[in-house]
C-alpha cells in the first residue's frame, strides 16, 4: 500500500513538472514538403485521415506481445541512433522519428534504461529540428528512465508525448509529417515483430504480422495523398511492395455474439466473433524479407 | 508516519494546483495512471455541450485499431466541474459490443475490458448519461494477452 502510494505521489510530481514546460512558442514555418502545400486540395478529409493514423498500431502493444513470447531483448533488432542523428532533410527525419518511438516502446517494455536514454536523445534532437521539441520533456523522461520504480510513467509520458504531437501536427495542418512518422513507426514495429518471429515462430506474433494487411491499406491511403512530392512516390512505391507480399494472405471470420460478464467488480465483454489469418510459412517468410529490404532501405535514406 | 503526513499535505497542495478532476490536460494524466496496472495506449478527450429538447445527446466519435487475442480497457474520467457523466460505448460497424453503461440496471461502471477475438478497426462513442453537458476524457490502455 505504501509503496503504491509513494508511486502515484512521485508519478504526480513528475507530470506537474511535465505540465510546466509545454508551452515554449513553435514556429509553424516547417519547409517540408512543399510540393504538399501548394494549395492542392486534400484528397480525403482531415477527420477521416485523423482516424486512419489513430488507428495504426501503438508500438507498446507490439513491443508488449513481444515481451509475452518470452522471447529476451536483443539490441541487434534496435536502429542505430547514429544513422538516424545524420538526416538532412525533415522527410527523413520525421520517418527517423517514428522509427525511433517504436524503439522506445521496446526499449521501454524491457526496461533498457541505459539504451532508452540515447534514445530520447536522438528523439529530442529530431523532434526539435522539426519544431516539435516542445512535446518532450526530455529531462523529465530522462529522471524517469534511470529510475525503474516509475516505468509506468515512463511508458505513458514517452506514448502521451506521441500522441500529443500527432494531434498538434495535425491541427496545425502538419499531417504530411505525422503520415511520415506513423510510417516510421509502423514498419519498425513490424521489423522487429518479424525478427523475434524469425527466431522463434510464435504463433501469435506471426498471426499479428498477418493482421497488418488490414492496416497497409489504411497507410497506403495516407501516404498517396502526398504523392505528387517525389520523397512521398518514391515512399509509397515501397510500401506498396510490402503490400504485394500480403495479397494472397487470407483473413476470415467466424461470427459470434459478444458477452458481459462481471469479474471481480470489472465489466469484462468477451468478443466471441474471431478473425482468423491464413498465411502460409513461405508467406511470412517473404513479409519478413521485404519488410527487412523497406527498413532498411529507411534508414539508409 | 510523520513522513506519510507529510507527503500527503504535500500530494493535495500538488493536487490543489493541478485542478484535480477539472476539465482539462491533467484529467489525462490522473486517468491514465489510475489504471490498474494497464498500459496506457492512447486518450480521446470530450467535451459536449447539453442535449437540446427532443434531441437526442451529442456523441463524440473515434476510431481505434484492435488486435485479437489481447485484453484492452476502457475507462473515464470526468471533469468535477460538469454534470455530465460519461458513457464509453465500442462498436464493431453497426453492432455495439459493450458499453460503460447498463440500460437494465441503470449502472454507469467507470470502465470495462475488452477480450478482442477479432483484430479490426472498431468504433469508439463517448456521450454523456441523460444528454447533460459534460467534460471528460476516455483512455484505452493495453492488459495484456491474458484473458
Amino acid at each position: 500500500m505504501r509503496k503504491r502510494f509513494f508511486s502515484f505521489l512521485s508519478a504526480v510530481i513528475i507530470l506537474s513538472a511535465c505540465n510546466s514546460s509545454n508551452t515554449n512558442d513553435v514556429s509553424q514555418d516547417l519547409t517540408i514538403p512543399d510540393s504538399v502545400k501548394n494549395g492542392k486540395p486534400l484528397q480525403i478529409s482531415e477527420e477521416v485521415m485523423e482516424n486512419m493514423i489513430q488507428n495504426i498500431s501503438s508500438p507498446v502493444e507490439i513491443a508488449s506481445l513481444i515481451r509475452s513470447t518470452g522471447m529476451p531483448y536483443s539490441q541487434k533488432y534496435i536502429c542505430k541512433t547514429d544513422d538516424i542523428e545524420k538526416y538532412d532533410s525533415n522527410f527523413k527525419r520525421a520517418i527517423g522519428l517514428g522509427i525511433l518511438g517504436a524503439d522506445l516502446g521496446y526499449l521501454n517494455m524491457y526496461n533498457k534504461t541505459g539504451s532508452v536514454l540515447g534514445n530520447l536523445s536522438t528523439i529530442k534532437s529530431i523532434a526539435d529540428e522539426l519544431k516539435i521539441g516542445q512535446f518532450f520533456d526530455f529531462s523529465t523522461l530522462k529522471r524517469l528512465s534511470v529510475n525503474n520504480e516509475n516505468l509506468d510513467s515512463l511508458i505513458f509520458i514517452s506514448t502521451q508525448s506521441f500522441n500529443n504531437m500527432d494531434s498538434y501536427l495535425r491541427e496545425s495542418d502538419r499531417t504530411s509529417i505525422s503520415a511520415l512518422i506513423v510510417t516510421g513507426l509502423w514498419i519498425e514495429g513490424l521489423y522487429i515483430a518479424s525478427q523475434v518471429v524469425k527466431e522463434n515462430k510464435h504463433k501469435d506474433l506471426a498471426e499479428r504480422i498477418g493482421d497488418q494487411k488490414i492496416i497497409i491499406n489504411d497507410l497506403l491511403i495516407i501516404l498517396r495523398n502526398y504523392k505528387s512530392d517525389p520523397n512521398f512516390a518514391s515512399l509509397i512505391a515501397d510500401i506498396e511492395a510490402v503490400k504485394e507480399r500480403y495479397a494472397d494472405i487470407k483473413i476470415s471470420y467466424i461470427k459470434g455474439e459478444p458477452e458481459a460478464v462481471e469479474k471481480d467488480g470489472m465489466l469484462v465483454i468477451v468478443q466471441n466473433e474471431t478473425s482468423v489469418v491464413e498465411m502460409t510459412d513461405q508467406q511470412l517468410a517473404d513479409i519478413i524479407s521485404i519488410t527487412e529490404a523497406t527498413r532498411s532501405k529507411l534508414i539508409s535514406l | 508516519m510523520k513522513a506519510i503526513n507529510i507527503l500527503i499535505i504535500i500530494l493535495f497542495t500538488i493536487i490543489s494546483n493541478f485542478s484535480f478532476g477539472q476539465c482539462n490536460d491533467q484529467l489525462v494524466n490522473v486517468c491514465a495512471l489510475d489504471n490498474n496496472g494497464a498500459t496506457y495506449i492512447k486518450d480521446f478527450k470530450v467535451k459536449l455541450k447539453k442535449a437540446k429538447k427532443k434531441e437526442a445527446a451529442p456523441v463524440a466519435k473515434y476510431q481505434v485499431a484492435l488486435s485479437k487475442n489481447t485484453t484492452y480497457r476502457f475507462n473515464s474520467c470526468n471533469a468535477t466541474e460538469f454534470a455530465g457523466e460519461a458513457i464509453v460505448q465500442l462498436f464493431d460497424a453497426e453492432q455495439m459490443l459493450g458499453s460503460t453503461y447498463n440500460m437494465a440496471t441503470g449502472k454507469n461502471y467507470k470502465g470495462f475490458d475488452f477480450y478482442c477475438k477479432k483484430s479490426g478497426v472498431y468504433n469508439i462513442y463517448i456521450s454523456f448519461k441523460d444528454g447533460e453537458e459534460g467534460c471528460a476524457v476516455g483512455i484505452l490502455s493495453f492488459v495484456g494477452k491474458e484473458y
